[in-house]
């Protein structure tokens, strides 16, 4: 067995005023080379045990050593400071040279590197990233995927033993992702680095060595992750997730009453396995599917957008319908468009040229072309914006998510009905509308911010991004309160990077690249052409990847097949297998 | 909206300007400005301007970034243009009507006032922000503040913090930009309404960034904690700063540039008389 990189005895630790313990008697070792995740809800004290190991706090009780040093050792605590290396989330906040290469330098120059070597170590960890090109540019004007790459070049530079990723990945969309994952594991294979993942994306700690989860301070389940991801009723109580394919099963089980073992699927091949056991042959019926209405909402017309300073076409020709009542899903890769495209929507950006934006407001046609309709159509269509929480401003949740209707004119007891509807709608206590918004946790701002827009009364609610950052327990409670927002009548747009979540919730898909509209369709019909998937650079969500497979293994005839392939969440895959009605 | 500010931000290119030794471009920094405000004389500033534009072709600065740069401050121009115009009265009497009184003295020095403060935010721009990026720019200055280290003053750090205002602002503009679009679609107005609405409007974005300024403090501060800053003793640097050819040809071009503006300014009306 390989030395410990880390190890440490039972940690405790509370931040200074505050009663509650973050850290409550947690017990960690990481094996020297392996590459670990520490999973765990917002809260779980996952950041704060980072934290006490790169001695960036330091634990009340309990001790901790890192690579043998003893971090209240304070003679050594250099020595752990310069064998470890930290990424943290945001991308932003962790640049410090205003050039690339000024950034990388700016840790190796702290600990006295001199130059050559100090030249020599910035060039090697920009090749190794794949920045070396840019190494003059302005770092702000990298992407987010390239701003966490230079961050790891940073942490080259240092060449550190031990690295600690704190939702490095959170910020990122899915492509830039897979790259950052397999760059990090590329250091774990070459370089033999010790790594510890802080993640709520369970794909990425399904590819570690070993998984740590916490809860409520204290590490709730360790072990191999095909054994701790797979104990879904588990991870589901420590708010986190599990791969599809055991998430299937245990619906199933649910489905025909039976009790579930995550022994029976610690990987794809034993699920498979037991589906086949099981099911094999069945007859699947076609689901059951709603009408939809096809009314027009808003309709977008000829709309292109062309960037003032480099004449880039950020929209080109966009002809798009927003139905009454429907959940409209687009998506596609960062820099497509999406965002300017809803922009457009309320009439924060104004259509160029021929361009047009309209709204169907009874009988009357609303145009955000016309200066006098936008008031009106900023108030029937809300904007909630990537990380709206960052927008709070007002003393009291009350008065925040008064400000919009307030500014509309609403007022007396209307506007006091309209706020305390809006924050019901979200999820939000009575209580809590008279705390201060900035006492909030991250995940409650961000429904203060939404019953913000929603007190606007808008038929339509655009949402960008809407569950970005949040742990998987509350992605998916944001979802049930969209869901409720939808049966309630708002129609919703929503921008997404997760086609898992596009494919469950959606009526309809707009995909979009380079500015284009490549195709409005269903869910369902979105994914059946694999070609044309590719060509617009988008993946078909897991669940339906798995399905394809799952059809072949139970030997399914093709109307069976279909059907199955209409699934669009694992619940309604579990009905149609188990044979109830979905 | 806010995005086309080019204030504080870094035009990243390989020109000769980009390339001069910081401490050098400090210098010459601040002689220029003291040359705006000791010059009174047309041609003594026509020169000057002439020099700017040299230097602005030097940098390879597109004259596009050099008006999204001035563009900010044209109401604050104006405002001085007209104060001035408005208030002094000296020379002879253009125009009268009622309590508005023109002079030529007052044209004047409005030209002048409004003039320097222009010139004022583009050599800045020019010299300092677009062409050297910040961690150059507080290395030169603690270079040349060094001397101050003997009576305690705490030049690294106060260097380190220069750098990181100047890093910051772009990525502050951006969310400057993001705040204002997200409180527009909730109904807040920056461009009409009473002077104290808009002021109250604007306190929707304030907030919010200085909410977020902190917490970007925060996560900095981390941030830097962990890749073992530990102030200024013995750090080492990347592109340590020395003095090359092109700092020394420069260095007698600013010299002859001096000369004569001393020429122009001081000796010419005596040779006239």
């Amino acid at each position: 067995m390989a030395k410990p990189a880390v190890k440490t005895t039972d940690i405790t630790f509370s931040y200074e005023g505050s009663e509650k313990l973050a850290v409550d008697k947690a017990r960690l070792e990481l094996e020297e080379g392996s590459y670990v995740a520490l999973l765990g809800a917002n809260g779980s004290g996952k950041s704060t045990l980072a934290k006490l190991i790169d001695v960036l706090e330091v634990q009340d009780d309990g001790t901790i050593e890192v690579f043998g040093i003893d971090t209240k050792d304070e003679d050594r605590f250099w020595d752990i400071r310069r064998n470890t290396a930290c990424v943290f989330q945001n991308p932003d906040n962790q640049i410090v040279g205003t050039t690339v290469e000024e950034d990388v330098a700016f840790g190796p120059e702290n600990i006295g590197v001199p130059n050559p070597e100090l030249r020599e170590r910035v060039d090697k960890a920009l090749r190794y990233v794949g920045l070396y090109d840019r190494r003059e540019s302005s770092a702000a004007k990298l992407s987010g995927g390239q701003k966490q790459k230079l961050a790891i070049a940073g942490v080259l530079a240092m060449a550190p033993k031990l690295l600690l990723l704190d939702e490095a990945t959170a910020m990122l969309d899915p492509v830039s992702r897979d790259e950052f994952l397999l760059l990090i594991e590329k250091l774990v294979r070459e370089k033999g680095i010790t790594v510890l993942t802080i993640t709520h994306d369970m794909t990425e700690a399904s590819r570690t060595d070993k998984v740590y989860v916490m809860d409520k301070g204290m590490i709730a389940l360790e072990g191999e992750p095909r054994d701790i991801l797979n104990d879904v009723p588990r991870m589901l109580e420590a708010g986190l997730d599990s791969p599809i394919y055991s998430k299937l099963i245990w619906e199933l089980k649910n489905v025909t009453g039976k009790s579930y073992k995550h022994e029976d699927c610690t990987s794809i091949i034993s699920a498979l396995r037991y589906m086949s056991d099981n099911f094999f042959g069945v007859k699947i019926k076609a689901p059951k599917r709603e009408e939809i209405s096809k009314e027009t909402l808003v309709n977008i017309k000829n709309l292109s957008y062309r960037y003032e300073d480099n004449g880039r076409f950020a929209l080109k020709d966009i002809d798009l319908q927003i139905h009454k009542g429907e959940l409209l899903a687009i998506v596609g890769r960062s820099g497509c468009g999406k965002t300017t495209l809803v922009t457009h929507l309320n009439g924060i950006i104004r259509p160029q040229g021929d361009g047009d934006v309209e709204f169907r407001y009874g009988d009357e046609v609303l145009s955000t072309t016309r200066k006098k309709d936008i008031k009106k159509i900023r108030q029937k269509v809300g904007l909630v914006f990537q990380y709206p929480e960052y927008q709070l401003f007002e003393e009291t949740v009350y008065k925040d998510i008064a400000y919009g209707p307030k500014m509309m004119g609403i007022t007396g007891d209307e506007l006091d009905k309209a706020v305390r509807e809006a924050a019901k709608k979200v999820g939000l206590a009575d209580e809590v509308l008279d705390q201060s918004p900035f006492e909030l946790s991250g995940g409650q701002q961000r429904r203060v911010a939404m019953a913000g827009v929603i007190a606007m009364e808008p038929e339509v609610l655009v949402l960008d991004e809407p569950a970005a950052g949040l742990d998987p327990k509350g992605r998916r409670s944001m979802f049930e309160t969209i869901s409720k927002l939808k049966e309630k009548g708002t129609t919703i747009v929503l921008v997404t990077h997760y086609m898992d979540e596009a494919y469950e919730h959606a009526d309809r898909i707009c995909t979009m690249k380079d500015g284009m509209i490549m195709g409005v369709k269903t869910p369902v019909e979105m994914f059946e052409n694999k070609e044309e998937v590719r060509d617009m650079e988008i993946r078909s969500p897991y669940l339906r990847r798995y399905l394809e497979i799952v059809a072949i293994k139970l030997g399914l005839d093709s109307v069976s097949k279909k059907n199955l392939l209409m699934a669009q969440s694992v619940r309604e895959a579990a009905l149609l297998i188990g044979g109830k009605d979905a | 909206m806010l995005k086309d500010i080019s204030i504080g931000r870094y035009y990243q290119g390989d020109s000769v300007l980009h390339s001069l030794d910081p401490r050098f471009k400090t210098i010459l920094f601040i002689a220029y400005m003291v040359a705006i405000f000791m010059l009174e004389s047309p041609i003594a500033i026509g020169l000057l301007v002439v020099f700017m534009i040299i230097l602005q072709i030097l940098g390879k600065i597109p004259p596009k970034v050099m008006w999204n740069t001035a563009k900010p401050m044209i109401p604050i121009l104006l405002m001085i243009f007209i104060l001035n115009t408005l208030t002094i009265h000296d020379g002879e009497e253009l125009f009268k009507w009622k309590k508005i009184l023109i002079t030529t003295g007052g044209l004047r020095s409005a030209c002048l006032m409004s003039m320097r403060l222009l010139m004022m935010i583009l050599i800045t721009s020019i010299i300092l922000t677009l062409t050297t990026t910040p961690l150059k720019l507080s290395e030169a200055l603690e270079k040349l503040l060094g001397p101050l280290k003997v009576i305690r003053f705490p030049v690294h750090e106060m260097a380190m913090m220069m750098s990181i205002a100047l890093r910051f602002i772009p990525t502050l503009v951006d969310e400057t930009d993001k705040i204002m679009k997200a409180q527009v679609s909730r109904g807040a107005n920056y461009d009409t309404g009473s002077f104290i609405s808009r002021i109250k409007g604007y306190v929707t974005v304030l907030i919010p960034l200085f909410v977020s300024s902190f917490r970007r403090a925060d996560e900095l501060a981390t941030a830097m904690d962990a890749r073992c800053y530990n102030g200024g003793e013995g750090r080492t640097k990347l592109n340590p700063l020395h003095i090359t050819g092109k700092d020394v040809v420069m260095f007698i071009v600013l010299l002859i540039g001096a000369a004569s503006l001393v020429a122009v300014e001081k000796v010419l009306p005596l040779i006239s008389l």
